[in-house]
């Protein structure tokens, strides 16, 4: 279960990264892959068994003793006997023989004779990889089975020549794959540098490529040594495989078959035999698979600590003043902290702010300061497995944060839209603009198909996408990301929300463009009288279109206030940090500013004040404990620090 | 998608050349002589020589080639060594059988698959999850033909539900021929089940992680709308090769379930031929495989050209 568990927490945990101390780390690694280890063990038994078949079995595997024909399990025969009396023990542990003999010796084969062709073609590439390329295609139109089928016809009946005619179908598809990596591998600089230096073909091949890519490619040899015990015995349970004096599974499965009325029990051990063989060998190649890329076992989600529809969201609504669309209150997002037990890891820290009614607010930090989180939270649309496990979001009358599912969908779109950086990865690559634009006008207008494609016609009109009426029939791929962006921010719209969420809109355009979508942004603010939560990490499009900003740092708040008052005195050495590392107040950045030195990821922030590694005015009171944030700010120094800009 | 279609047909077209191609060529390596074979050891060199003329055995490679080909795009698949019946006679006689398989097992493998990859994929970590997992890696270790033997075991000799063996012509009863591949469909299901199973859920996954679900969700779209209309078209895009290459290995062992279950089809027919070394039948038998695997292939090109635009060419 090794592949299946660790696919979750690729897709999930991609996140959320833990402590990791070495010692933890080595636990991890042993428990995660016990699976693999105990596949190893088992192989290694088979191996064992195979080398000595003839000390552990306790009969010649061809000898019959008539008189035990079909006798059950006992102190005589382990597993019994077989119709003709040859006990069947033996008969496994030689058949143990057969297959590991077998199965390694036409994946050798393979490895040998596919592996550098492939290499071969991939890192030459043009005719000779084209005409290898046109030889494995036929192999789309003929099945492995089939192919071993003609081969055998060819080679002969036998186990040297079955073995070969596995050889042969596994070499071609391990010739696919070595093409595809050296293909892939062609690419690195590593390749040049050792062209450059004048290494002759083989050693570059052998030398440099293979080492890269001997991992896949041991992870695919293992998988094939059981599928290559799954297509030998299949082929001598058909008659087509082994020499009649080798004992092996299959065989005995076909014989066996005779018997099936009268005694079912025959067939069992062999049965189980290849089970056990094929299983050993897929979590081997499995859990090898896992161990290289670094895939670490599944870690579960939290208990929602903050139950939704809790009784606490109708009563918290009164509480919301007058100029305030949102209120967030004490936010805390936290995300499961590796293995069971684990302190689980807080992704934004008592995060509260407000949004205004008609107000733009600027949300800026660099990345991994939790702006985008923050603004997820408020849709309830926070990643899994990552909870909202305290804190408020007072929205209408309502707690977002404590809203159940259905709920809040119901208010995603209509009255808090968001509109993202990538806008065409926003959309679903196989439906069409005008289908999924309409579709929050369906939802939550009840519009039919024909209104809400005229609506839709007119909103993209409004943000100016030219030619409408055609472009509702073209796909994402077919827009740019400027038009795409513009289509999106028209469907932010459709519904009339009082909320925009607009996580970093511009950053993917390019600056004429982003002059302009900006502009249509106000403009519509202005028109449809919405409240907009503008993130962004660009200081620039703070000054010229926000009223008030709040400033992130590491999951926490550190500072806010009015534009101007923020980006001319700064209270923050976090803030004057990013104003001084923007060069000129005209010049738009599409760059974030440096800063010395990266936000720390969740598992490092500092106990005290988290921007202190960084600072330049950081003293030793700093570190001592948790900074509260005070007077639009958090920062000890506030009060002493004289943080003037000079541009 | 005209363009797409006819681009298509004609790459199958190539596919199948190629295909015939290679297998008659890879049989032409074979050391048994099969003029030898059909007189036998001790036939004088005149007889041999005269049936070579006879069949154009005598004739290049090349022009063997294109003259055996050229008769099957007429029909005639050439005749048996072995039996001196009409190859083609041979083919349709089998391929009912060998279809009925490939639409009985291929369409559990599908229905099953797609529902264990949807059901694990959307909750990962579930129960569910866990149990489809589980089966998958059982099912993938388990050699189809013993699955089948147990099969056969629990509903034919202990229950006695179903037929042990033998097939009965659709004609000769519905009901009678339904009850002689339910067995056999199942137990050719169990690895494309697996494997289309594995796969989906993956690319469940990967579809449900992606920003464009993020963005969807943003937009109010409810959870179960989510799955049925982006979900479910977005996850079939890399599905579908994977049900294509499964319904090929389908064919393939449906072979190894004839033989469990004494059915007539075209896998008992290559092995015989095998082992007699009947190799027009064989040849032919592996170009009407190979035929309905590129149909298969045709077939998935074309869905995956009405699901996603962006392979349509412009």
């Amino acid at each position: 279960m090794s592949e299946a568990g660790t696919e979750t927490v690729a897709a999930e945990a991609g996140a959320a990264p833990e402590k990791v101390t070495p010692g933890r780390l080595v636990l991890r690694h042993m428990l995660g892959h016990r699976a693999t280890t105990a596949a190893l063990a088992g192989i290694v038994l088979m191996i064992l068994v195979a080398i000595f078949a003839p000390l552990l079995a306790p009969y010649d595997p061809n000898y019959a003793n008539v008189l035990h024909r079909h006798q059950g399990p006992s102190w005589v025969h382990l597993l019994g006997a077989d119709g003709i009396g040859r006990d069947t023990l033996s008969r496994i542990i030689y058949g143990t023989r057969t297959a590991v003999w077998t199965s390694f010796e036409s994946v050798a084969l393979a490895l040998v004779v596919g592996v550098p062709i492939g290499l071969l073609v991939g890192f030459l590439g043009g005719w000779w990889d084209r005409l290898a390329m046109r030889v494995t295609d036929i192999f789309q139109s003929i099945p492995s089975l089939i192919f071993a089928f003609a081969l055998i016809a060819v080679l002969g009946r036998g186990t040297n020549q079955t073995a070969l005619a596995v050889a042969i179908v596994f070499a071609v598809i391990l010739m696919r794959i070595a093409r595809a990596l050296a293909l892939r591998e062609r690419e690195f600089l590593y390749v040049d540098a050792a062209r450059v230096a004048g290494m002759p073909t083989w050693h570059i091949l052998f030398r440099e490529i293979l080492p890269n890519t001997v991992g896949p490619i041991i992870v695919e040899a293992a998988i094939m040594l059981g599928s290559a015990i799954m297509i030998i015995t299949m082929l001598s349970f058909l008659g087509l495989g082994l020499d009649a004096t080798v004992v092996d599974w299959g065989s005995m499965l076909d014989e066996a078959r005779n018997y099936q009325a009268t005694h079912p029990y025959l067939a069992l051990p062999p049965g189980l035999a290849i089970i056990f063989a094929v299983l050993m060998f897929n979590f081997a190649g499995d859990g090898l698979r896992d161990a290289l890329a670094g895939k670490q076992s599944a870690r579960r989600a939290p208990r929602r600590r903050k139950k939704p529809g809790s009784a606490a969201g109708a009563v918290a609504a009164a509480e919301l003043p007058a100029p305030d669309v949102i209120a967030v209150r004490g936010l805390k997002v936290e995300f499961p902290g590796g293995e069971a037990g684990a302190k689980p890891l807080e992704i934004l820290s008592d995060v509260s702010f407000s949004l205004r009614r008609g107000e733009t607010l600027g949300l800026v930090g660099e990345s991994g300061s939790g702006k985008s989180m923050s603004a997820l939270s408020l849709l309830g649309l926070v990643p899994t497995p990552g909870e909202v496990t305290s804190g408020e979001i007072l929205f209408g009358g309502r707690d977002l944060a404590a809203l159940p599912e259905a709920e809040l969908a119901a208010i995603r779109g209509r009255e808090i839209a968001m509109i993202f950086q990538d806008s065409i990865a926003g959309f679903s690559p196989v439906h069409t603009i005008g289908e999924q634009l309409a579709e929050p006008l369906r939802i939550h207008k009840g519009l039919g198909e024909a209104e809400a494609k005229a609506r839709v016609v007119e909103l993209l009109d409004l943000v100016g996408v030219p030619n409408a009426r055609e472009r509702i029939d073209d796909y994402p791929h077919q827009f740019s990301g400027g038009m795409a962006q513009r289509a999106s921010i028209a469907m932010a719209l459709s519904c009339g929300p009082r909320v925009l969420l607009a996580d970093e809109p511009t950053t993917a355009l390019d600056v004429t463009i982003q002059a302009q979508v900006l502009d249509l942004l106000g403009d519509l603010q202005r028109r449809f009288d919405m409240s907009v939560l503008l993130i962004t990490h660009d200081l620039g499009v703070v000054a010229e279109t926000c009223d008030r900003v709040v400033v992130m740092y590491a999951g926490q708040i550190v500072e806010e206030g009015a534009v101007a008052d923020v980006l001319s005195r700064p209270r923050h050495p976090y803030t004057y940090a990013l104003l001084t590392a923007t060069p000129r107040e005209d010049v738009r950045m599409d760059r974030l500013p440096t800063v010395p030195g990266s936000v720390p990821p969740p598992w490092a922030w500092p106990r005290g004040c988290r921007f202190m590694p960084r600072c330049a005015f950081a003293r030793a009171e700093c570190g001592q404990g948790p900074v509260p944030f005070v007077g639009g700010t958090r920062c000890l120094r506030a009060g002493e620090l004289q943080l003037e800009v000079v541009r | 998608m005209r363009r797409l279609i006819l681009l298509r047909l004609g790459m199958s077209l190539v596919s199948l050349v190629l295909a015939a191609a290679f297998v008659f060529f890879l049989i032409q390596l074979s050391p048994v002589d099969p003029v030898v074979l059909a007189l036998g050891e001790g036939a004088e060199p005149q007889r041999l020589d005269a049936m070579r003329r006879e069949l154009g055995l005598d004739q290049p490679y090349v022009v063997q080639f294109l003259s055996w080909f050229a008769g099957i795009l007429r029909g005639d698949f050439g005749t048996s060594f072995f039996t001196h019946r009409a190859v083609l006679e041979t083919l349709l006689e089998r391929l009912p059988v060998t279809i009925s398989l490939l639409v009985g097992g291929g369409a559990i493998a599908i229905v099953v698959g797609l529902a264990a990859g949807f059901a694990a994929g959307l909750r990962p970590g579930g129960w569910m999850d866990r149990v489809v997992t589980s089966a998958v890696s059982l099912a993938l270790a388990v050699p189809g033909f013993w699955f089948a033997l147990m099969l056969g075991l629990l509903f034919a000799v202990e229950l006695r539900l179903l037929p042990v063996a033998g097939y009965v012509a659709f004609e000769d009863g519905p009901l009678l021929w339904l009850q002689s591949l339910v067995l056999p469909c199942v137990a050719l299901a169990l690895h494309g089940m697996a494997v289309i199973g594995r796969h989906t859920r993956g690319v469940v996954i990967d579809v449900l992680g992606s920003p464009f679900i993020e963005a969807i969700r943003a937009r109010g779209t409810p959870p179960g709308r989510i799955v049925r209309r982006y979900v479910l078209k977005n996850a079939m895009v890399p599905v579908l090769p994977v049900i294509g290459v499964q319904l090929a290995i389908i064919i393939a062992t449906s072979s190894v379930m004839e033989k469990v279950f004494v059915l007539p089809g075209l896998g008992t027919l290559m092995v015989a031929s095998v082992i007699s070394s009947d190799f027009p039948t064989l040849q032919g038998a592996i170009v009407v495989i190979a035929a309905m695997v590129i149909l298969i292939n045709l077939l998935v090109d074309l869905g995956l050209g009405l699901l996603d635009p962006r392979v349509r060419p412009q």
